[in-house]
C-alpha cells in the first residue's frame, strides 16, 4: 500500500529525515516510536504533504502511485488520513458542516452519492457513538475550545467518517487520559479492516496496549535504528530509547 | 476659512423651519453646522473616508412611504422570533401597521418620537465626545424616530426587532433620513435589541442612537447594517452605562457604498461592554468605524474584536479608541482588529488608540491585517478540501464566528447565508 524509499526532507533547509525506508501493507499495523525530536511526526507530515517540509530525496508510492506527484487534498481523497498531534482550530465554521464538506468531497471523488444534511445528520449521529462525543460538540466551530482530549476525539471521529485507507496517528494518546485513551484505541481497531492500514507514532508504548501492531520500528536522528515486531514496544517500555541509540551507534543498524 | 453651510450639499436639509421639540439642543446643532462644510480628508478623522461622492446629488428629506405598498415590501425582513415585537420604519418614518408590539411585556413603552415631548429629557445628553457632522444633522433636524423604556427589574424574554427599511427617491434625488432613538433601561432591566437597517438605490441615512443603561441593567445590541451598496450611511450611537450595567453590542457592516459607524460608550463602575463588529465588503464600498470607549470609572471590562474581510476595491477603516480615565483602577479592557485582504486592491486601514491614564489596569490592543493563516489551510486540505474551496471556507469562517452567538435563529441563518455568498463559500452547500 505504502513505500517509503530512502527518503530525505527538510524544514527551513535543516534536514530531518535523512534516508527513511518502509513498507506497510494492506492489514499491517505499524508503530513508530522514538525519543522527542527525531523525526517522527515530521515523516507522517511529509506524507500527507505538509507545506513546511521539503522533500529533498527518494521516492513514495501509495497504491502504487507517486504520492509526491499528488497535492495535500488529492492525498487525502487518495484515501491517505493523518490525525494531527495538535489539530488546528478553525472558529466560525461547525464541526458538522465541516464533517459533511469533507465527507462529500471524498464521496464526490470516489463516485458515491454524496449525503444532504439530513442524511449526514443521521450518519454522523452513528459516528459520535463510535468515539463517545457529545452531540453539542457537532455544532461548536471546528476543534475551537476543544480540550486537547476532545480534539483527539474530534481527529477520530473525522477518520471515521472519511474511512482512510491508511490512516496515520500522530501522538494520540497526548492529552487524552487512560479512559478517553481506550475508548479512541477500541474506536481506531474497529475502523480497522484487512483491506486497510494503520501507522501509530508515538513516544509513549502505552496506546500499543490497545492498538497493537505487527510491526515497531525506532526512528532517531532523521533513521529508522530498528525493527522489529510488538516485543520491541515491550523492551522500550522496560530500557527506554538509549540502548537502541547506543547499539545503532555501535553496529550501525541491527 | 471656514466655509458656510452653503458650500455642504446637505445644506438644503437644513432650509426650512427647525421642526419642533428640544428647542435648545437642535439650535446648538444647527450653530455647529452652519460653521462647518462637510467634512473632507483633510480632517483627521476623515483622512480615509473620502466623502467626494455626497458632492453632486440633490439630498431631500425622505417623504412617507404609502402605507399599502409597505406592508407587503416588509414580509422578507420579518423574523418569526421578533414577529410581535417589531417595529418598522419606512423611509425613517414610523410605519404602526407594520408593527406590532403585542408581545411586549407590560410597562416596557414604546412610542414615535414625535410622541415624546421635551419632557424625554435624556433625549441628546447621552454620551460623551463632541458629535460629528451628521449627528448634528439629526439633531439639527429629525422628526421621526422613536423611544423605548424598559422599567426597573423587567427581563424582556423576546427580542425586541427595529426594522428600517429605505428607498432611493426615484427622481435622482437623495432621500435622507434621519431617525432618532432613544433606548432607556431602568435599574436591573434587561433587554435585547434587533437593530437593522435595509435598502434600496441610493439614499443618505444617518441614524442616532442613544443609550442608557442603569444600574445593573443589561442590554444586549445586535446592530446589523444591509443598506444597499449604493446607499450612505452614517451612524452615531451613544451609550451611558451606569454602575454594573451591561451593553453588549455587535455590529455587522454589509451594506453601503459609504459607511460609518460612531458607537461612543462611557462605562461607569463595575460596568462592561463588549463592541464587537464586522465588515464584510467589496466592489467599491468603504465602511469606516470610529469606535470610542470610556472606562470612566474603576472596575470596568471591556471587550471589542473588529474584523474586516475586504474584497474587489473596497476599503476599510477602524479607528478604535480606549480610554481609561485617572482613578479608573482595575479597569479590564482588551480590543482586537483583525483583517483579511481578499484581493490586491482591497485595503484596510486599523488603528488601535489606547489612552490609559490609571495605572493598575489590565490592558491589550492587537491587530492583524493579513491573509488566511496557512495551517488553517493545511488542515482543511488534509481532509480533503481543494485549496479554493479551503480558502473559501476559511473566509466563511473568519466572518461567521461573529454570528454564532446572535439569539435569533432565523437571523443567525439568514445572515449566515449571506456571508457564505459574499464570501464564494455558497458552492460548498449549506453551512449554515
Amino acid at each position: 500500500m505504502l513505500s517509503i524509499k530512502n527518503l530525505t526532507a527538510s524544514i527551513n533547509g535543516t534536514p530531518v529525515l535523512k534516508g527513511i525506508d518502509l513498507e506497510i501493507k494492506a492489514g499491517e499495523i505499524h508503530a513508530i516510536m522514538g525519543p522527542n525530536g527525531s523525526g517522527k511526526s515530521t515523516l507522517g507530515k511529509v506524507l500527507v504533504g505538509h507545506p513546511s517540509y521539503e522533500v529533498t530525496g527518494g521516492e513514495v508510492t501509495f497504491e502504487g502511485r507517486d504520492l509526491f506527484a499528488l497535492e495535500a487534498d488529492e492525498r487525502a481523497r487518495a484515501g491517505l488520513f493523518m490525525g494531527f498531534q495538535h489539530p488546528i482550530e478553525v472558529p466560525g465554521v461547525s464541526n458538522a458542516a465541516f464533517l459533511r464538506l469533507a465527507y462529500n468531497k471524498k464521496a464526490e471523488a470516489e463516485g458515491r452519492d454524496e449525503l444532504d444534511p439530513l442524511e449526514f445528520d443521521d450518519f454522523i449521529r452513528e459516528k459520535i457513538k463510535l468515539v463517545s462525543m457529545k452531540e453539542e460538540f457537532l455544532d461548536r466551530s471546528l476543534n475551537e475550545g476543544f480540550s486537547g482530549g476532545e480534539k483527539k476525539r474530534n481527529e477520530i471521529l473525522q477518520m471515521a467518517v472519511l474511512e482512510p485507507k491508511l490512516a496515520i496517528l500522530d501522538e494520540l494518546d497526548s492529552g487524552l487520559d487512560i479512559d478517553a485513551l481506550r475508548v479512541l484505541g477500541d474506536a481506531v481497531n474497529q475502523l480497522m479492516r484487512p483491506e486497510r492500514a494503520l501507522l501509530v507514532i508515538t513516544h509513549f508504548p502505552r496506546i500499543l496496549e490497545t492498538i497493537r501492531p505487527q510491526y515497531v520500528h525506532v526512528l532517531s536522528g532523521g533513521r529508522i535504528l530498528k525493527s522489529a515486531g510488538p516485543e520491541l514496544a515491550v523492551e522500550l517500555e522496560e530500557r527506554g530509547y538509549d540502548w537502541v541509540l547506543e547499539e545503532a551507534a555501535a553496529g550501525g543498524r541491527r | 476659512m471656514t466655509p458656510a453651510v452653503d458650500a455642504s450639499p446637505l445644506s438644503d436639509l437644513l432650509a426650512g423651519a427647525r421642526p419642533e421639540g428640544w428647542e435648545a439642543l437642535r439650535a446648538a446643532a444647527e450653530a455647529r453646522l452652519a460653521g462647518q462644510a462637510l467634512p473632507d480628508t483633510g480632517m483627521e478623522d476623515w483622512k480615509y473616508l473620502d466623502l467626494a461622492l455626497l458632492h453632486g446629488p440633490a439630498f431631500r428629506p425622505a417623504a412617507p412611504a404609502v402605507p399599502t405598498t409597505a406592508s407587503a415590501d416588509i414580509q422578507p425582513y420579518i423574523h418569526p422570533e421578533m414577529m410581535a415585537t417589531r417595529q418598522v420604519f419606512v423611509n425613517g418614518f414610523h410605519a404602526p401597521h407594520a408593527s406590532c408590539a403585542t408581545g411586549l411585556p407590560p410597562g416596557v413603552r414604546f412610542f414615535p418620537i414625535s410622541a415624546a415631548s421635551e419632557a424625554c429629557r435624556l433625549l441628546g445628553t447621552l454620551g460623551e465626545g463632541a458629535p460629528d457632522f451628521f449627528e448634528d444633522l439629526n439633531t439639527a433636524r429629525f422628526t421621526e424616530g422613536a423611544v423605548l423604556l424598559v422599567p426597573q427589574n423587567v427581563r424582556v424574554e423576546v427580542p425586541l426587532h427595529l426594522l428600517f427599511l429605505s428607498r432611493s427617491a426615484g427622481d435622482g434625488t437623495v432621500p435622507t433620513m434621519l431617525p432618532r432613538l432613544l433606548v432607556a433601561l431602568d435599574r436591573g432591566a434587561e433587554l435585547e435589541l434587533v437593530e437593522e437597517h435595509h435598502g434600496e438605490g441610493t439614499y443618505l441615512s444617518c441614524p442616532v442612537v442613544e443609550i442608557r443603561v442603569a444600574e445593573g441593567a443589561i442590554l444586549r445590541h445586535e446592530r446589523i447594517q444591509r443598506e444597499s451598496t449604493e446607499a450612505f450611511h452614517f451612524s452615531a450611537l451613544k451609550a451611558e452605562v451606569a454602575r454594573g450595567g451591561q451593553y453588549h453590542s455587535r455590529t455587522l457592516s454589509f451594506g453601503g457604498r459609504l459607511s460609518r459607524q460612531r458607537p461612543r460608550i462611557r462605562l461607569a463602575e463595575g460596568a462592561e461592554a463588549t463592541l464587537d463588529g464586522l465588515a464584510l465588503l467589496g466592489g467599491n464600498q468603504v465602511a469606516d468605524t470610529h469606535s470610542f470607549l470610556h472606562h470612566a470609572e474603576p472596575h470596568g471590562t471591556s471587550r471589542q474584536l473588529h474584523k474586516c474581510v475586504v474584497d474587489g476595491q473596497a476599503r476599510a477603516i477602524f479607528n478604535g479608541q480606549v480610554r481609561v480615565a485617572p482613578g479608573a483602577q482595575v479597569t479590564d479592557a482588551q480590543q482586537q482588529s483583525r483583517n483579511l485582504l481578499l484581493s490586491e486592491k482591497a485595503r484596510v486601514d486599523t488603528k488601535p488608540q489606547l489612552e490609559i491614564y490609571a495605572d493598575d489596569v489590565k490592558c491589550s490592543h492587537g491587530a492583524a491585517v493579513g491573509q488566511l493563516d496557512p495551517d488553517e489551510l493545511f488542515y482543511l486540505q488534509s481532509r480533503g478540501l481543494d485549496p479554493e474551496d479551503a480558502r473559501n471556507l476559511l473566509t466563511y469562517g473568519f466572518a461567521a464566528d461573529l454570528l454564532a452567538r446572535i439569539p435569533v435563529a432565523s437571523l443567525r441563518r439568514s445572515l449566515r447565508h449571506l456571508v457564505l455568498a459574499r464570501t464564494q463559500a455558497a458552492s460548498l452547500g449549506d453551512l449554515a
